[in-house]
């Protein structure tokens, strides 16, 4: 305080001598320490004195002498640095007369030990004002839970005597302050012997005016010694969390809260959810605030394989209790959960529990149609269902560096899952679409639990070699569910005579799995841009599927046509290599992988009857072959190119020799001919990013090309106990392909505030199948196109205009008169608008058009929701939002969707108009303005 | 007291290393924080910047090696063949053009930096900084350093290094210098980006002070590059876009 008033003083008077003063002035001196010696080679600068801004420096020579030649003639702050002393600040008022000389000037040597243990032994920084020295206090490691006291006998210059007492630099610590303040009166002990020492960040000691001086104003000269412990910056340490209750019309609610607490090393989160609009979980926003620093991991992956080196953030999607809604029925939702991360930069930990449930009522009108020959036949089914779900899960992860070059993560997820379902169909078959063949009516009901777990654990280890690396995973999956169906089904039909078929059957199925699986991958560098990768993968698994049919109209006897115990093991092996070579934005690899796939399997009507078939025995043998070709070139431009080669073995439910009817109309057989499905895979991608001009644009493509394609071929037949009845079985099929090809791009119009984006993509697809023997070839043709324009004209105001068109044309090889042309096109608008301080109006439109002319579909829906919020409290905790939903009460879900040999397309509805009154307490405080953008 | 009269005569025979005879190679370790660079940012609100450290914190750093080359009163700057993350090993990145050239005698750069997509070729005046020398000591690769401060208005940065008082050159990494002393440490804007002498390497040098030789690019005066810079900083925050893509951090 001093010090500032003098300043000023200091320079008013420089400057009314000024007038006779030179403008230049060589200033000059000798810097010596305490016994006279002159210190050589010293660094001394001109400051400027208010801010100390470096104007000019030199050093002294070796006898001591500095000299700054004919600079400006101000104030300056002159300033002595030598390793080993005390750096030295001298006030130099404006010379009046050139050359300034300063004589000798002295400096003082700090401590040895000072020098030598805090700078150079625990590398703290060491401060000085004036004559304090103050230390970076975290820098000087104590056992957890050693008090100030503790922490203190270890500082260099402080002795700390048996009883608790405390001097410095030879002299007794007569106060202790905390930040400055007294802590718990006067005696320095209460403080050092409490306070536990890893809630300090700095220790300073210096002197400060005695008692008596303080009381009396007078200075008596006299210094005590003082001691202030500033505590560390409470921002690593915290907790937020927000509570929200929202009601509406029509019995409409919503309740969600979460609460976070953290600190340097750990965090923990609760959260819980529940409601009756449609929300079936958490938003992107809560979930990463949920999960915090576990949201995603990297070097999660242990099946190694072509390409396992680099790096890869993984999402952890598994389980992930995040808003999953398909946009059909109406759903009540109750969920909620823990997690707590650790993290000590060696070692993470990571648990977390959730419970979530879905109540699904959905009602759902479809419309099929399927061709078969010249004819065709119509399905109309109005399907009403009842599904509960709800899940148990418990993640945990833990990974830990256990030196420089050995990384260890190990992981296990569990899932208890339980659901219910009421499943009420309808279906109305038609032939050429005016006359009814026969009725359907299911009523089935299901109950399922089912457990899951998965886990791995995968080991890294780095070579002293540079690029030398082994990885080494092993993991192990368990699967098992208990399925209880009662199904319920009268079939009505009317042609020939009117007679009526009623099918009972109570089911019970039960389904055990387990994998082992374990992978290397060894990683050894040629030369500095060559590196040879192998990796070997194994795998083991196997699968029980017991499923007991049962007829409760006759004593709950086993329906034995139906019922089917299988007992399958695979065995997997591959062996790959490949050669990379990177190099200046260039990475290449090409490989080669063997793979070897063993099935085998027995098929009886229960465990212990006798096999129904000769057991398979099935072994696949594959070479495939990878190349990947990447490159960056020069100004932000990137491409890339891929080969691959896919084989992926038939699933065991298409080798399964007995036919599966669950539904008469649907039957499904197995093949166990059935050979696996083989791709060729080539893909493009290029991007560019134009900084300068805030501009993006890239597109790619992907092709597949099908050796053979695991095809459902189908024979639909009139059988008179059945009515239409469509039987499927899987069949290797060649010629099958696709090819898309997508586009984006982002640039502005007028920079930062009109942005256009533009994305658009195109998909054909020719796909092979079989209906009653004669091959059907249908193809795809698609194109869609998206159009964004992006609208802030100011800070308080974001307009978004977009529009979407798409395509798609079906056609048949058999039956040209059926081909489609299915049309979805939508347009939206939306708004962000702060009208007035804390007050937000929110609004967007969104009108669809879905269209089908062979149908003479033709339907438009209109969305129209808006929402105003107003922020409270000088902090913005609380908000209150008055929202509208669907005004327009138009909402509907609609699906179209063709392949192979029918057309389908279905109605659900949904939660339409609603109303809602939201209040939402935010510990952290909202902010009162609008982002123009949620990433980052 | 023998202590101090034994650091006396030490320092007395070997008082720092003279500027005129230096030459030899200083090693920095370049520490990039994004979730730091993302808190000094100034356009997101206090609550995103804390939902990005929660969710990242831990996961944001990445660390490359820098060289500076020095021989006598001449200096270069560039990126290093050597990487930082082991796991980096067998991919390969391209490297941004970015040499620094500075002859302290003559006050001269010679500057080839790639920026936004464009490489500019900057030949001009050494211009000092205004920096602040601050009274704070601290050892970084063995040499005791002083504190000083800078504030960089055109990329919003706060600037804190560390530079040695026994190594007379008044050099630096990046496009840092004119301290009385070697800058051995840097931090931007409270970790963003630490830069941090790890190793000095005092030998011959071959031709390392040399540009290669083929160079392509914009020529142009520092007061040009940083209108450039300026208006690239200015653009990205009136978009609310992270600054720091595309320019030297």
């Amino acid at each position: 305080m001093k010090k500032c008033l003098w300043l000023p003083i200091l320079l008013f008077f420089s400057t009314l001598l000024s007038a006779q003063n030179p403008s230049k002035v060589t200033i000059r001196g000798i810097v010596a320490d305490t016994s006279g010696t002159v210190t050589p080679f010293a660094t001394v600068m001109l400051l400027v004195p208010k801010d100390s801004t470096l104007i000019n420096f030199t050093r002294t020579d070796d006898k001591g002498i500095f000299e700054f030649k004919n600079v400006k003639n101000t104030p300056y702050l002159l300033k002595i640095s030598y390793i080993g002393y005390l750096p030295l600040q001298q006030y130099l008022p404006e010379a009046p007369s050139s050359p300034n000389d300063l004589g000798t000037i002295g400096i003082k040597p700090i401590s040895t030990e000072l020098m030598e243990v805090v700078v150079k032994t625990a590398k703290a920084t060491l401060s000085i004002r004036g004559d304090t020295i103050e230390y970076d206090a975290s820098s000087f490691k104590v056992p957890p839970g050693s008090t100030v006291e503790d922490l203190l006998r270890r500082l260099p210059g402080i002795e700390v005597d048996a009883d608790g007492n405390i001097r410095a630099q030879g002299q007794d610590i007569k106060r202790v302050y905390v930040d400055g303040k007294t802590f718990f009166g006067s005696d320095p002990k209460a403080a050092t012997k409490n306070l536990g020492a890893e809630t300090l960040s700095k220790v300073q000691v210096y002197n400060e005016k005695s008692e008596q001086a303080k009381l009396t104003g007078v200075d008596d000269g006299k210094k005590e010694k003082a001691m202030n412990l500033e505590l560390k910056d409470e921002y690593k340490k915290g907790s937020f969390g927000k509570i929200t209750a929202a009601a509406g019309d029509q019995e409409r609610w919503a309740g969600r809260g979460n609460y976070n607490r953290f600190n340097e090393k750990e965090q923990l989160s609760f959260i819980g959810y529940g409601n009756n609009i449609n929300q079936t979980g958490v938003n992107w926003e809560d979930y990463g605030e949920f999960k915090g620093q576990n949201t995603f991991n990297d070097f999660d992956n242990g099946d190694f394989g072509f390409n396992g080196g680099g790096r890869y953030y993984y999402f952890n999607s598994d389980n992930e209790p995040l808003n999953n809604f398909d946009g059909r029925g109406f759903t009540e939702n109750y969920g909620g959960g823990a997690n707590y991360n650790f993290d000590n930069k060696k070692a993470k930990f990571n648990a977390s529990y959730f419970y979530n449930e879905t109540t699904l009522n959905l009602d759902q009108y479809s419309n099929r149609q399927t061709f078969v020959g010249d004819n065709s036949f119509f399905n109309t089914d109005t399907t009403n269902k009842v599904d509960f779900r709800g899940n148990h899960t418990l993640n945990t992860r833990f990974e830990k560096d256990l030196d420089s070059n050995n990384v260890l993560i190990v992981k296990a997820n569990t899932r208890f899952s339980k659901s219910n379902t009421d499943n009420s169909q309808s279906q109305l078959f038609t032939e050429d679409g005016i006359t009814p063949t026969n009725t359907l009516n299911i009523n089935n009901s299901g109950k399922l639990n089912s457990f899951r777990l998965t886990s791995a654990a995968i080991f890294r280890h780095r070579f002293l070699k540079k690029g030398r690396s082994i990885a080494a995973s092993v993991a192990y999956n368990n699967n098992g569910s208990d399925n209880a169906e009662d199904l319920f089904s009268i079939n009505r039909f009317f042609k020939a005579t009117t007679f009526t078929e009623q099918i009972r059957q109570m089911n019970d199925n039960q389904n055990d799995s387990w994998q082992f699986k374990s992978s290397l991958l060894y990683t050894e560098p040629l030369s500095k841009k060559w590196f040879w990768e192998t990796f070997y993968n194994f795998s083991k698994s196997n699968n029980q599927v017991d499923r007991q049919v049962a007829d409760p109209e006759n004593n709950g006897s086993r329906i034995d046509s139906l019922s089917i115990y299988y007992n399958n093991d695979i065995l997997y092996n591959r062996l790959g290599s490949s050669l990379r070579y990177s190099n200046e934005g260039m990475n290449v690899s090409a490989g080669v992988a063997a793979q070897q796939l063993n099935l085998t399997g027995e098929y009886a009507r229960d465990r212990q009857a006798p096999l129904l078939t000769d057991p398979i025995d099935r072994t696949f043998l594959n070479l495939t072959p990878n190349v990947d070709f990447n490159y960056e070139f020069v100004n932000n431009m990137w491409l890339s190119l891929n080969y691959g080669y896919g084989v992926n073995e038939p699933q065991f439910n298409d080798l399964q020799p007995i036919p599966n009817v669950n539904n008469p109309a649907y039957r499904t057989e197995g093949n166990p001919n059935l050979g696996p499905e083989r791709s060729h895979r080539v893909g493009m991608n290029f991007n560019y990013w134009n900084a300068a001009s805030l501009s993006s644009i890239g597109f790619g493509s992907d092709f597949n090309y099908y050796d053979s394609q695991i095809s459902y071929s189908q024979t639909i037949e009139v059988i008179d106990t059945v009515g239409i009845r469509t039987t499927t079985r899987p069949e290797n099929v060649s010629g099958g392909r696709s090819f898309n090809t997508y586009m984006w791009s982002n640039f502005p119009i007028v920079k930062t505030k009109l942005t256009l984006s533009l994305n658009g993509d195109i998909n054909v697809g020719k796909s092979p199948a079989f209906v009653n023997g004669v091959e059907n070839e249908t193809d795809n043709k698609g194109f869609g196109l998206n159009a964004r324009f992006n609208f802030t004209p100011g800070q308080k105001l974001i307009v978004g205009l977009s529009g979407r068109v798409s395509f798609e044309n079906i056609s048949y090889s058999i039956q040209e008169e059926q081909n489609q042309k299915i049309q979805n096109h939508s347009a939206d608008a939306s708004v962000k608008w702060q009208f007035a301080s804390k007050f937000f109006f929110e609004s967007s439109f969104n009108y669809a058009i879905y269209r089908n002319d062979r149908f003479d579909f033709d339907r438009d829906v209109p969305i129209w929701n808006a929402s105003v919020r107003r922020l409270f409290g000088k902090q913005n905790r609380i908000e209150a939002r008055i929202a509208a939903f669907d005004l327009l009460n138009r909402r509907i879900n609609i699906s179209q969707y063709g392949s192979q040999n029918f057309v389908s397309r279905s109605i659900a509805p949904t939660l339409a108009r609603y109303f809602m009154l939201s209040v939402t307490y935010n510990m952290r405080g909202y902010e009162n303005k609008i982002s123009k953008n949620n990433w980052w | 007291m023998k202590n101090i009269l034994l650091i006396l005569t030490l320092l007395f025979f070997a008082p720092g290393i003279r500027a005129q005879e230096m030459e030899g190679a200083i090693r920095y370790l370049v520490t990039h924080n994004w979730t730091k660079k993302m808190a000094a940012v100034d356009y997101i609100s206090k609550q995103q910047r804390e939902r990005i450290s929660y969710m990242w914190g831990n996961r944001s750093e990445w660390k490359v090696y820098t060289v500076l080359y020095i021989k006598g009163s001449q200096t270069k700057y560039e990126d290093s063949e050597e990487r930082a993350e082991p796991d980096d090993e067998g991919y390969s990145w391209r490297k941004d053009v970015y040499y620094i050239k500075r002859d302290l005698e003559k006050n001269t750069i010679y500057d080839a930096i790639q920026m936004l997509g464009k490489t500019y070729i900057i030949e001009d005046t050494l211009a000092l900084p205004e920096w602040k020398v601050l009274n704070e000591l601290k050892e970084v690769a063995g040499h005791v350093c002083m504190k000083a401060s800078l504030e960089d208005t055109v990329k919003h940065q706060k600037i804190i290094a560390w530079f040695a008082l026994d190594i007379p050159l008044s050099a630096g990494p990046e496009r840092w210098c004119g301290l009385p002393g070697l800058i051995l440490e840097v931090d931007v804007n409270d970790g963003g980006m630490i830069v941090s002498a790890d190793k000095i390497d005092l030998k011959k040098l071959a031709n390392e002070l040399d540009m290669p030789k083929k160079l392509k690019g914009k020529k142009v005066k520092e007061a040009d590059y940083i209108a450039t810079l300026k208006k690239h900083m200015e653009e990205k925050r009136k978009a609310e876009e992270p600054p720091f893509w595309g320019i030297r951090y």
